[in-house]
């Protein structure tokens, strides 16, 4: 087997474009936090005979439940900004104030139990109105309030301590909360299961739970942005309050006792464990998933340390130094995941064009340079900046699209008056005009739009349907680049590339995988879905003459298909053209029954060479820095004219470059071919000799308007 | 052992040789738009070197050596001879003039050697003369960049980071030459220094100048390390110092592709050399040619400080042969390739190789 199949095979094969899109992925920040509890696992595991012992395990996670979910109280409140001390003391106070309700006052437990959570989470409120509302300073409130509540436990414990010994609470349903268990698995365990994924949810996908992040991210942006700051952390400090008087009835059902240590020093365990998980002690950063993965270790490392029968002190050692371990390697990683990512995530594969074709001036090749475009007259000249595409609407009034996202008019017959039509935004793409002359834009950045003739800017569509295997959520739309309009009413567009934006899709050529695809949006149903994939960097497409198929070009691929959409042909795909000297782009319909393509780049041989040594690319991406990378020469570009069948009958060349030197886009109006480049600063009016001098675009798809 | 060590840990964290960095251009090398704002010059194919004869300023350009002479009508180059092989490199004395060809040898006009003509052609060598220099009326001093290939070929040697140039003493009367200094990576620039028995070599793909000893062989010394770009020729300017031309620039995505061995030899064997990624002389070629990143045009303009393959720059060194000043054409500029620059009453005068023009600028002016 020769190398160059062993090559095409391996990049065939190996998906090494996941790692670079696994590390964009936010859940990418749980790896260091894993990776030093599978360490502290393997530890122990290997220290400890029996380690993995599933009656061992289980008895491990028996208190797991209670400070886990005192971790998660206070997880919540530095993801907000804050921190609350007093976790170890509500707790205390939790256990305390069950056990004198159940023995001393002889409750029942359903009112014992929100009793208690009333205590606490009025603790928590009276923190929450002095941090929150009265903005004092988290750290020492909380303080004080550990202090208090601390002296409060005591007091208790002064006047109830011995009658709570004495008695003796009896109930099935609470012996079943201390030592019961749900499918082998403690209840306590189980509960703090519930309420940890609950919280996940709420933090990651509810309203509360954003605001929460957002106002530790940053108190005062959040302020202006206009967030209710100061009732986020209050409900933040209640919700911790919560969770403490939770966690401390069920110890009071687990051990029954009361004694002044109950919940001592607990507040250091939950900070060390908010931390060793990865949550960000500044606030903004973190989630529950952190929270737990920090819980399991260090409650790991704290039995771990027992059973190996270290002294008293060599368990704290051992805790101090694996935090220590934890919290820098979270800090390196935080620092330089972004570099990181930025060196991995180009994956380019091989990829084989066919010889270069000649373009040399005054050779027999159908793509030889000339100056045909030497002569245009210029629309537009410096007041429009990166036109993608321009269209035509039934009144001969041209409209183009600008990097500012407005879309600009240019009026007939003249086009000398310009004025801003209408502002949506993002980078606008590729142009269509249906029957009524509405415009639809394909708007990099942000989706499918449409501009009615009276300027109202109404979104079509901005996702498909997600692919279940991507790890990247391509159901969004990052490079809406070209659309057409079928006669049946479905818009087909194109998406270039699912893993760059808009802001750097030259770096696609460098990969030139197949991260292209064509959508297709239904007005009937409003439904939106992908209709091909794996295409390298869609571009331009087009409903063929006759109605029946549309055509596309896939721009590194060097290629136009035609893809089927009715008929009896209906989803098949074929090759046109393959093979072009250049990058297609945009291609429209030409008054003779043929089509016009424009090229945005020309071919390079050092860059075709390089195209089939994935390796020498990688290298080049991971040690270079972008703007040295070797690029497709987007400096130059040109036009060609293909028939139904594919062959070249015409290429059109701006020889010195001064005006067209590269070309997204052409529309051919009335006899004259109208240009634009994305970046350029005009657009440009080519007479055509021969064409039909009464052909328009608006005409050959929705017929004669009368 | 440790060496392998060492080149394998360089190659894995990009250090040491492994290291892609460029030299910034910075303090005296801070780019400016000098050249391309000279308003003073003249067309002219491809010149390639200059001396002062006899007071009159000579260029070389493919085969033929031409003078530069002010007239009523303005500057123009009178052909003053042509000769039957491309010249690569002429020098002068207070009467004889030197002028080097491209098969190996030298022919020395006026003076008391006149009509004499030395050969360095060795078998099995190429022996293409890059500088020429007098040392006294009877000795010369020659670089010859590459014993493997032509300086034609001057790309492929940059590539492959060849180091097979030397240093020649002749002694004029009896035709003897000797080796001053072997194994120099492109040797392309010389001139006596003022000592009397030291000379100034640019080593071209080092990037840097090495002192030699005149008289005998010796070890070279570096003097001026870190060059941004490769050195071509080298003028004193009267006064201790020396006048500098760098024909091409450092670029981070050639340093790259010179340590890629399997896509560099495919690179040359399969493409044409203008389509290399490789330094050139000429700074608008065909699309055809490699493009990076920052030289995309945006609205029709090429930003100045984009990566380019080719560059204009001229340093001034004082005494200490540090740089004091430089004139430079950027990236958007066309006159590149400058190989060559003479000081001569308060103007300077540098070959724009790339650019196909010969520049006159006024030294009063630079600081």
């Amino acid at each position: 087997m020769s190398s160059v199949t062993l090559t095409k095979l391996r990049y065939r094969y190996f998906p090494d474009h996941l790692v670079g899109e696994a590390l964009s992925k936010r859940w990418i920040d749980n790896v260091p936090a894993v990776i030093w509890l599978l360490v502290v696992l393997a530890i122990f595991g290997s220290l400890i005979p029996n380690f993995f012992l599933v009656s061992n395990l289980i008895d491990s996670t028996r208190q797991l439940g209670e400070t886990g979910l005192v971790v998660l109280a206070m997880t919540v409140t530095i993801l907000s900004g804050g921190i609350d001390l007093s976790v170890g003391s509500i707790f205390g106070l939790a256990n305390i104030t069950m056990l004198v309700l159940l023995n001393i006052f002889a409750w029942p437990l359903y009112a014992a139990i929100p009793a208690t959570l009333l205590v606490t989470g009025c603790i928590g409120l009276i923190n929450g109105i002095l941090v929150g509302y009265l903005r004092l300073r988290a750290f020492l409130t909380t303080l004080v309030t550990l202090i208090i509540v601390r002296a409060v436990v005591d007091m208790l414990l002064l006047n109830y301590a011995q009658p709570v010994s004495a008695a003796n609470f009896d109930s099935p349903v609470w012996d079943f909360m201390g030592d019961g268990d749900i499918f082998e698995l403690p209840f306590s365990l189980v509960l703090y299961g519930v309420v940890a994924i609950a919280l996940h949810v709420v933090l990651s996908r509810t309203r509360p739970g954003w605001r929460i992040l957002a106002v530790g991210g940053s108190r005062r942006s959040a302020h202006n942005v206009g967030l209710p700051v100061r009732r986020t952390i209050c409900g933040t400090y209640v919700l911790s309050g919560l969770l403490c008087g939770l966690a401390g009835i069920l110890y009071a059902a687990r051990s029954n006792s009361a004694g002044s240590e109950v919940g001592l020093g607990l507040e250091v365990v939950a900070i060390a464990a908010a931390v060793l998980g990865g949550n960000s002690l500044g606030g903004g950063r973190g989630s529950i998933a952190k929270a737990i993965i920090g819980t399991v270790t260090i409650m790991l490392v704290t039995n771990g340390v027992v059973r190996v029968g270290l002294h008293s002190g060599g368990g704290s050692m051992v805790l101090g130094a694996v935090l220590f371990l934890a919290v820098f390697t979270d800090i390196r990683w935080l620092k330089h995941r972004h570099k990181l990512l930025s060196r991995v995530y180009v994956s380019p594969t091989f990829f084989e064009l066919g010889a270069l074709p000649d373009t040399t001036k005054g050779s027999i090749s159908p793509y030889a340079i000339n100056n045909r475009l030497g002569d245009v007259e210029l629309i537009g000249l410096g007041t429009i900046e990166h036109p993608e595409d321009v269209i035509f609407d039934s009144n001969d009034n041209l409209y183009c699209g600008d990097r500012r996202g407005d879309l600009v008019r240019f009026d007939a017959p003249d086009y000398r008056r310009q004025q801003v039509f209408a502002h949506i935004g993002g980078m606008p793409a590729g142009l269509a005009c249906d029957k009524d002359d509405n415009i639809f834009i394909c708007v990099a950045g942000m989706g499918l739009y449409k501009v009615s003739p009276d300027r109202a800017v109404t979104k079509v569509t901005d996702e498909t349907n997600r692919s279940f295997w991507s790890i990247i959520d391509d159901s969004r739309l990052r490079i809406a680049d070209d659309l057409d309009i079928a006669p049946d009413g479905r818009i087909f567009f194109s998406e270039a590339t699912v893993r760059y934006d808009a802001h750097d899709w030259p770096v696609d050529a460098l990969e030139s995988r197949g991260n292209g695809r064509i959508i297709c949006y239904d007005p009937k149903t409003r439904k939106t879905h992908t209709v091909l994939r794996n295409l390298v960097f869609a571009n331009g497409v087009v409903t063929a003459h006759d109605g029946q198929s549309i055509l596309f070009c896939e721009s590194w691929g060097c290629r136009i298909s035609r893809y089927w959409i009715s008929g009896p042909n209906t989803g098949k795909l074929e090759r046109v053209l393959e093979n072009l000297p250049g990058y297609p782009d945009n291609i429209n319909r030409a008054s003779d029954g043929s089509y016009w393509i424009a090229m945005l780049g020309m071919r390079s041989p050092a860059l075709d060479l390089a195209l089939r040594m994935p390796g020498f690319r990688k290298r080049m991406a991971r040690r270079l820095p972008h703007d040295q990378w070797l690029y497709p020469n987007i400096n130059r570009g040109c036009v060609i004219k293909i028939t139904e069948k594919g062959e070249v009958i015409d290429v059109l060349w701006d020889e010195s470059g001064e005006n067209h030197p590269m070309i997204t886009s052409m529309r051919e109006h009335k006899g004259s071919l109208f240009l634009s480049g994305i970046t350029n600063n005009r657009i440009g009016r080519y007479r055509l000799r021969d064409a039909n001098p009464a052909w328009t675009s608006h005409d050959s798809y929705w017929g004669v308007t009368a | 052992m440790m060496p392998w060590l060492r080149s394998k840990v360089d190659n894995f964290i990009g250090s040491g040789d492994a290291a892609l960095a460029v030299p910034p251009m910075d303090g005296a090398l801070k780019p400016n738009r000098a050249l391309d704002t000279c308003k003073t010059g003249f067309a002219i194919q491809a010149p390639d070197d200059l001396c002062v004869w006899n007071g009159i300023l000579l260029v070389s350009s493919g085969k033929g050596l031409f003078s530069i002479q002010r007239a009523d009508a303005g500057v123009q180059a009178v052909l003053h001879r042509t000769y039957e092989n491309e010249i690569t490199a002429i020098a002068a004395d207070a009467a004889a003039l030197a002028v080097a060809f491209a098969d190996g040898d030298i022919l020395i006009e006026g003076g008391r050697h006149d009509g004499r003509r030395i050969s360095l052609a060795e078998a099995g060598k190429v022996r293409n003369p890059t500088a020429v220099t007098f040392l006294g009326a009877e000795h010369l001093a020659v670089c010859v960049g590459s014993a493997r290939y032509a300086h034609i070929d001057w790309q492929r040697d940059l590539l492959e980071r060849g180091s097979s140039g030397s240093v020649w003493r002749i002694d004029l009367q009896t035709e003897a030459s000797v080796c001053l200094a072997d194994g120099l990576a492109y040797p392309y620039g010389i001139m006596p220094l003022g000592d009397g028995h030291s000379i100034l070599v640019s080593e071209s793909w080092k990037h840097r100048l090495l002192r030699l000893d005149a008289t005998r062989p010796s070890s070279p010394e570096a003097v001026l390390n870190d060059l941004p770009g490769y050195p071509a020729r080298l003028h004193g300017d009267g006064v201790g110092g020396a006048w500098l031309a760098l024909f091409a620039p450092r670029n981070q995505l050639v340093e790259f592709v010179m340590r890629e061995p399997e896509y560099r030899d495919l690179m040359m064997s399969s493409l044409a050399p203008a389509y290399w990624i490789a330094p050139s002389l000429r700074s608008r070629g065909s699309f055809l040619e490699p493009l990076q990143g920052g030289g995309v045009r945006q609205m029709g303009m090429l930003k100045p400080w984009a990566p380019t393959r080719s560059y204009g720059l001229v340093i001034g060194l004082d005494r200490n042969l540090q740089p004091r000043r430089s004139l430079h054409s950027r990236a958007d500029g066309s006159r590149h390739g400058t190989t060559s620059c003479l000081a001569s009453e308060d103007q300077l005068i540098i070959a724009s190789k790339g650019g196909n023009e010969i520049l006159f600028c006024d030294l009063r002016g630079q600081s």
